[in-house]
Parts: structure tokens; sequence; C-alpha cells
């Protein structure tokens, strides 16, 4: 099996890599400065928890090793270049110092379970170890009164300090009857906005949270909507996809704790680091699509012989994601890897748009945005123009995004 | 007295409103208070974009939905003569996804759920380690859990949410390498049972035919059978003891149980209420108090679940402990661990059997859009128990999708002086606690119960 953090790092600094993910040497030596400065500052604070990764890493025999590697694919995962691993390193033995409420509304638990098996050192090493997770409804200890109680202390305690997770969407329709919690019958509405009112940020966890997901596919039945239609004047981090990809999710709280600050946002409030360009971009199937060899039913020998899925359906020319590097469970594999196809599962409205079976080419799909991207090839670029289907545009996106994201990190 | 209590670390929230009278539960109801109108959305999509939405109605028994789906839309072929002929690599494939899935769930579920509870009930030292989050074994089962359902991630793309199969097959067509690398995560899971779960090896287990058997080892289990023991676990929970399994796989057979008497399933004897349950657009009523519809065979209320499987299938030892402590929390739990030992055991052989010469897919020969109208139903067997789904379709668009998951059998409303089958195990525990547990041993998932 391909080794997914080897292979992570590779992707992000080969030269001949799609991404560009280069900003300059300036750049990064002021982040770099930036970020030894936030630290130490963070190091003088006092422990939330008193176990530490260093502790983790002794006493649950996580090879040290394997810990630097991890380390160092992560730093190239949110594209940092080599020099700051020492700090993602230290970043993640203050994870301790931040505060993470996880909530759910509207969801089918699906984030949760994925995050289960975030990358390894193994996700209860990582982040229930050394994450403070002051409420997180599934997994945490206590249930029924204490949990409400312990969920009010969190809040109340690290007022302003917070990072607050949502999975799920949240029901509008008919008053919000559609979802309610707790002993109280608060709606979800009521209960988002109560919980990110004091937040230092709020990171909505897989495309029910970001864009209503499932739950608003069409007629709606619920009115349900995504975090960002409803929280305002507030840093907001979308991390779509079905469910979010767990490496992204570790990625947004490293890099918060490692600058203070949100990681640069399309206009979608998506991470670049993540969703900065198309699994179409680093597919292994990539070859095949540029020499214009398709498997054109499943089970053909196109199939068998691992060709593109494009005319079967996949969506990765118009996805944004890095599913293609890092892959799901611990890097095991990931849909086009067993001949699925990707069904856009990080874009806005994927559950009508792109869903199953449609083949973009011959299906009256619109592209999130019009024009051609540079990087499709002379083939890919005939086919594309051909079957008359817009392609999802990385540098207008860009560009878009450029105007639009508010939480840049400062030069 | 009433009193009101949120369960949660279940999958989402569950309120349960108890009345008391002399320090019993006498009466409870279970209310599931988020709904997402699954069969509303399905209609009139494309009939295999339900191959992309089913799964997500839950996050945990995604594959069984989609098992559904997939062999819901081949019962339609079936309906109108043209059966489609599914390769026995493409049925192992299924079959083997569907059983990761569940043995991954339950590796979880009494890990992260069930053991932290009971653990709670005593003050002894020994049983920290069962402590959520913190406790080693919290930590090792989690880590099991997830080292397991990196098997199915080999051929499914990915977990949860994977949508690999397709009518006429799988999509996934793996290599020699992936067989090798899925044993290794079985043997891994397997190893994982004997060291920590059972404390002995397989076979020793597979010899056992009484609790008592299990005084003699030092691991999970026998711990669970003692704080059982201790807090009269294995008195509380009872409910109809009446069993009911949909469908066969290689370990489960279908069938139902009443009083003692093994009987034959009629699919069309299953009927869904909703009397007690709020409609969508509309004011609720009185007597409405959850999302939750009741489901009934021939009228009456019935238990799905590993334990039902078990006593339908006459697994020995769950059989055994049955004969003794009837459908109590200690039986249901106990049936499955012993379906999770079975399962990795099973799985292990069926991987085994996998053919790769043979195809994975068979393309139908009849379009579905050239079929004017059709309908069908499919059995699944889920994590929690019987799952069942019933399309209908016209020129390949959904007229009509109703699901029907084993919460909706465990945990509905009751109707009428009929209680449901975890309300009336619930009633007569004597502490909330106990309560929990007893709804606990149900494994819970309110965003199935309520889709
Ligand atoms: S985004 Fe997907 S994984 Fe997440 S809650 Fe919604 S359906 Fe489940
Ligand atoms: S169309 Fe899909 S399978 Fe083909 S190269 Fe792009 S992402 Fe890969």
């Amino acid at each position: 099996m391909v080794d997914s953090q080897d292979m992570v790092k590779k992707v992000f600094t080969q030269k001949s890599a799609r991404i560009d993910t280069n900003k300059g040497e300036k750049y990064y030596n002021n982040l770099f400065e930036k970020a030894k400065q936030r630290l130490s500052i963070l190091k003088k604070q006092a422990p939330l928890k008193d176990i530490d990764m260093v502790d983790v890493i002794e006493t649950e025999g996580i090879n040290r090793r394997d810990f630097i590697k991890w380390v160092s694919a992560t730093t190239a995962t949110l594209m940092l270049p080599s020099m700051f691993e020492p700090l993602v390193a230290q970043a993640t033995e203050l994870m301790n110092r931040v505060p993470v409420v996880w909530i759910e509304l509207q969801d089918c638990a699906g984030n949760s379970e994925a995050l289960l098996r975030s990358a390894s050192p193994t996700v209860d090493d990582l982040l229930f170890d050394v994450i403070s997770l002051e409420f997180h409804e599934t997994l945490q200890a206590a249930a029924g009164h204490d949990a409400d109680r312990q969920l009010e202390d969190a809040v109340e305690h690290f007022k302003g300090q917070y990072l607050l997770f949502v999975e799920g969407a949240i029901p509008m329709a008919n008053n919000g009857m559609y979802g309610t919690i707790g002993a109280s019958g608060e709606t979800f509405h009521e209960h988002l906005m109560r919980m990110s009112k004091d937040a230092a940020a709020v990171v909505a966890v897989g495309t029910c949270a970001t864009f209503g997901g499932i739950p608003a596919a069409s007629p709606n039945p619920t009115g349900a909507v995504g975090v960002m239609d409803l929280v305002k004047g507030k840093p907001l981090i979308n991390i779509p996809a079905c469910p979010a990809n767990p490496a992204n999710i570790v990625g947004v709280i490293l890099h918060y704790i490692l600058t203070g600050q949100v990681p640069e946002l399309d206009s979608l409030l998506r991470p670049k680091f993540a969703f900065g360009y198309r699994i179409h971009d680093n597919c292994e199937r990539r070859a095949h699509f540029d020499a214009g060899e398709f498997v054109e039913e499943f089970g053909d020998d196109g199939a068998k012989n691992n060709w593109c899925l494009y005319k079967v359906g996949c969506k990765g020319p118009m996805t944004f994601n890095n599913c293609s590097i890092i892959r799901y469970n611990e890097g095991t594999n990931w849909p086009v890897g067993v001949g699925r196809g990707c069904i856009g599962c990080s874009e806005p409205d994927f559950w009508d748009k792109y869903a199953y079976q449609r083949p973009m080419a011959g299906a009256n799909i619109k592209a999130p945005t019009g024009g051609v991207e540079k990087t499709v090839d002379e083939f890919g670029l005939g086919l594309l123009t051909a079957t008359a289907v817009g392609i999802g545009v990385h540098a207008v996106a860009s560009a878009v995004a450029g105007k639009k994201s508010e939480h840049n990190e400062e030069e | 007295m009433k009193t009101l209590n949120i369960i949660e670390r279940i999958e989402g929230e569950a309120k349960l409103v108890c009345t008391w009278k002399e320090n019993k539960i006498s009466d409870a109801q279970i209310q599931f208070l988020n709904f997402r109108g699954f069969e509303y959305i399905l209609n009139n999509k494309p009939a295999l974009d339900a191959l992309i939405y089913t799964p997500r109605i839950c996050g945990i028994c995604g594959q069984a939905h989609l098992k559904a789906t997939a062999e819901a839309l081949e019962n339609i072929y079936k309906s109108i003569n043209e059966p489609l002929y599914i390769t026995d690599k493409a049925k192992l494939l299924r079959e083997i996804g569907l059983n990761i899935e569940i043995i991954d769930s339950h590796i979880k579920w009494f890990y992260i759920f069930i053991m932290p509870d009971i653990a709670k009930l005593s003050k002894e030292q020994k049983y920290l380690k069962y402590e959520a989050l913190k406790g080693e074994s919290w930590r090792k089962g989690t880590y099991a859990a997830s080292e397991s359902i990196k098997a199915l991630a080999v051929f499914a793309g990915q977990w949860p949410h994977t949508s690999y199969m397709i009518p006429g097959g799988v999509m996934s067509d793996p290599t020699l390498f992936d067989i090798i690398t899925m044993q290794n995560y079985m043997d891994q899971t397997l190893h994982f049972l004997e060291k920590e779960l059972i404390g002995t090896d397989i076979e020793k287990y597979f010899s056992f035919d009484s609790e008592l058997d299990l005084d003699t080892l030092n691991a999970t289990l026998s711990d669970f059978k003692n704080l059982c023991f201790e807090n009269d676990l294995h008195i509380l929970g009872k409910s109809y003891n009446s069993h009911i399994t949909l469908s066969d796989t290689s370990l489960f057979e279908s069938g139902r149980i009443e009083v003692k008497n093994r009987l034959l399933v009629d699919l069309s004897l299953i009927d869904e209420k909703d009397i007690n349950t709020f409609k969508i657009n509309e004011q609720k009523k009185e007597n409405e108090y959850t999302w939750a519809k009741t489901a009934l065979y021939n009228n009456k209320p019935y238990e799905t679940g590993p334990l039902s499987r078990a006593l339908i299938s006459n697994r020995k030892l769950i059989k055994n402990i049955h004969k003794t402590y009837g459908d109590s929390v200690f039986t249901r739990v106990m049936a499955r661990m012993d379906e999770l030992i079975n399962l990795v055991f099973i799985t292990k052989k069926l991987i085994k059997q996998i053919d790769l010469s043979q195809e994975s897919y068979i393309p139908a020969k009849i379009d579905l859009k050239d079929i004017e109208s059709a309908t069908s139903i499919s059995t699944v067997e889920a994590a929690r128990g019987s799952l069942l789904h019933k399309v209908t379709i016209e020129n390949a668009i959904i007229k009509d999708y109703d699901v029907i998951t084993p919460s909706v059998w465990n945990l509905g409303p009751g109707i009428g002086d009929k209680f449901g089958i975890a309300q009336k195990a619930i009633i007569g525990a004597d502490s909330i606690e106990k309560a929990h547990i007893i709804l606990r041993s149900f494994d819970v998932c309110s965003v199935c119960t309520t889709h």
C-alpha cells in the first residue's frame, strides 16, 4: 500500500506538483516569526488538560520516528515549507491550550465517526488526550444533565477562546421544529446562535454544516441551511465533504494553534490548503484522462485497468478537495481508488447537482464557474469543451476568493 | 412523579420521560426530536441517486442502507421477471463489507458506550480502565474499531459513506494484495477480541455453553458479566421476548420467534404506523411526541437485532443464556458480543472464498428507464437489526421510498396499551442510570430511528 504520509509530502513538496504552494520567502519568514511568538505565549499559559503530547508519545509507545513523519506530512498538508516542522511539532504539544467544543445538529454522526479514525498517531492520542475537547456529545464521558452542565460551563469558562465545531445542518422550517436539543427543547438554530456567540471561531464540519448537505436536498422538507447562512460577524471556516476528512479538521486546529488565525480561505470559506485545488489535479487516474482512456461502463476492461472514471460519472474535475492526496481511513484508500468516481461531496448542492451516475458528459450540469483552467491539457481541454461542460476553475475561483476572503493571514 | 432525562452518547440524542410509582418506572416515553425527511427527499429523484442518498441516513450503518438500496433496485428487475445475474464475488464483497461495518459498530458500541456506563455503577478501582476517553480499554476499543474498518476501505474506498455497490454488482475489483490486506486487518481484529474481549482463543470460546465459562477468564467479557450481576442487569431490561429477523446471510437465518416456536416471516404483514408521530408541515397534536414511527408485524411489536438473530439462528451460547435470563440487558449485550466474535470468524472465511477471476459487475439487459412502473422490497441485517427498504419507481424515477430501520422496531413508540419494545423493557427499572443502560442495550441510533 502507498504510504499516504510519504505521498502527501511528495505531492506538496515536489517541484513538478501541479499545485503551486510557494508564497515566497518573505511571507514564510514573517509567518515563522509570528508563529514562534504565538507558541511561546501559548506555552506560558497553563494547560487545560494535564496531558501533553510528549507524555502521550512516551507512554503510548508511539514511535518517535512515526511522529516526526506525521509532523512533516502535516506541515506539507498545511502547505508550509519544511522549516515549519519544528513549530508544527511544538504546536501539537500545545494542543491542550485551546478548548474545543463540538456540537451536533441535523446530522448523521458521519463526521464524528470519521474523526474517530484520524491519521496516526491515532486520534485518541492526538485529539482526545491532548486537545482539550471540552464537549462532544457522543464521545464524552458525561451524559444527560451532567452533559448539559458541562457544555454550559465550558462555554462560560472559555468565553471568547474556544473553537466551536459544528456538525450537521440547521432546520429552519416551521420555527425549527424539526430539530430540538436538550431538556428545554431549544431549537438547533437557537442552540447554534448561543454556542457561537462567544466562540473565538466557528468551524463547520461536513457538507451538512457547511452547505446544508443531504437534508437540504430538494424539496428540502425541513428547510435545512448551513452554518454560514446564520452565523455572521465571526471567523468561520468551512470544512465540507461527506464526511469531512479528519486530516483537514486536525489541520485547521493545528493551524489555529500555530498562528492564532484561521487559514487562508476561498470564496466558500474553505481553507485553501485543503480546497485550493481539485481532486482531478492529483488523481492517480489522471494520466488516463489525459490519454483519453475512459471506463465506459462499470466492470469493463477500462475499469479493470483503472482508467479514468469521467464518463461513468466522476465529478473530480469540478470538485475542490484534497482526498486524492490524503485519502480516507488513515490513508487506506479513497473512492476513485476503487473505481467509484467522485460525487463532488465537498461542493455546494452536490446532492442535487452531481449525485450519482450522471456523467458530466452529456448531463445538464453547470460547473461552479465558467471558463477552462490552464492546467487542463490539450486533450482534456478538447474533450471538456466538446461536451460543453465548463470545468470548475481553480484560477477563477481563486480570483474570487482573493476578493472575498476576509480572514486571510496578515502578511 | 414524572422525570425528563436527556440520553446522550448514543448517535444523536433522545429524551426519556419516565413516570415513577413506588420508586420504579411505571411508564416511559422515548422521544426523538431530530428529523431530516429522507423519504420526502428521495421522491422524484433518479433511482440510482438513491445509492448516494440512503447511505447518508446514518454515519454508522451506511453500508446496510447502500446494500438495501442496491438490492431493492435489483429486485425491481426480479419483479418484472428479468432478474439480474450477480456473481458470487460481488455478493461476497457486499456481505463482507456489511459484516465489517457491523464488527466496527459492535466494538465501538461496547467499548465507547456500554462499558463506561456500567463501569460507573461500581466504585471499584479496577474498572477505571473503562472510563470514557481516558480509560485504557476505551482507547484500545476505539483503536481496534478504526483498524478493522480499514479492511472495508480497502475495497470500498472510504468509510463512512461508501457507495461501491450498484445494481448488477460492485464497482470495485480488488487485487490479491487487497485480499491479503483485508485478511491482515481481520486477523488483527481477531487478535484484539481474543486478547481484550474474551481472554482466550476463539476455539475455546466456541466451546463455551454457559455464561459460567466466562468466570474462568480475565478479560472484558468477564468484567462485563460481573458488573451485570452486581447490578441486576441479568434481571432487568426484559421486553416481550418476541423476535424477528428479516433476511438471511451466512450467519443469520430469517424468521421470528414468539414464546418458543420458530416461524416464517411474511413481509406483507409488516406495517408502519404513525399515530404518535409528528407529521411534516403540521402543528403537532397532543398524542404526538416523537419523529419515530412504529413498526409492527401482524399488528404486534417485535424486537430485532443481535439477540433475535442469535435465537432464530440457534447459536448455542446465547440460546443457553437466554434460557436462564430471558431477554435481559445481560443477554442482549452478550448476544451482540457473541455476534461480533462469530462475524469476525465468518468474515475471515468469506474473504478466502472470493474468486478474483469472476466479474464484479454484469450490466443489466434492460435499462431502468424502460421499466414503466414497479415496486420492490429488500431486507438487510444491519448492526442494530433488520432493515427494510421498499421502493416504487416509474421509468427510473422514484415515486415512493419507504425505509423501516431496526431502531424503528425497537425504539418506536408503543400504540394504545401496547408498549414499544424498549419502552416495555425500561418499565420496572428502579433508577434512571439503569433505565439509560436498558435503553442503550438496544444500541440506540436516533438518526436511523427518525431518518
Ligand atoms: S455531511 Fe455527510 S457525513 Fe456529514 S452529517 Fe451530512 S450526510 Fe453525514
Ligand atoms: S475525471 Fe475523476 S477519475 Fe478521471 S482523472 Fe479526474 S478525478 Fe480522476
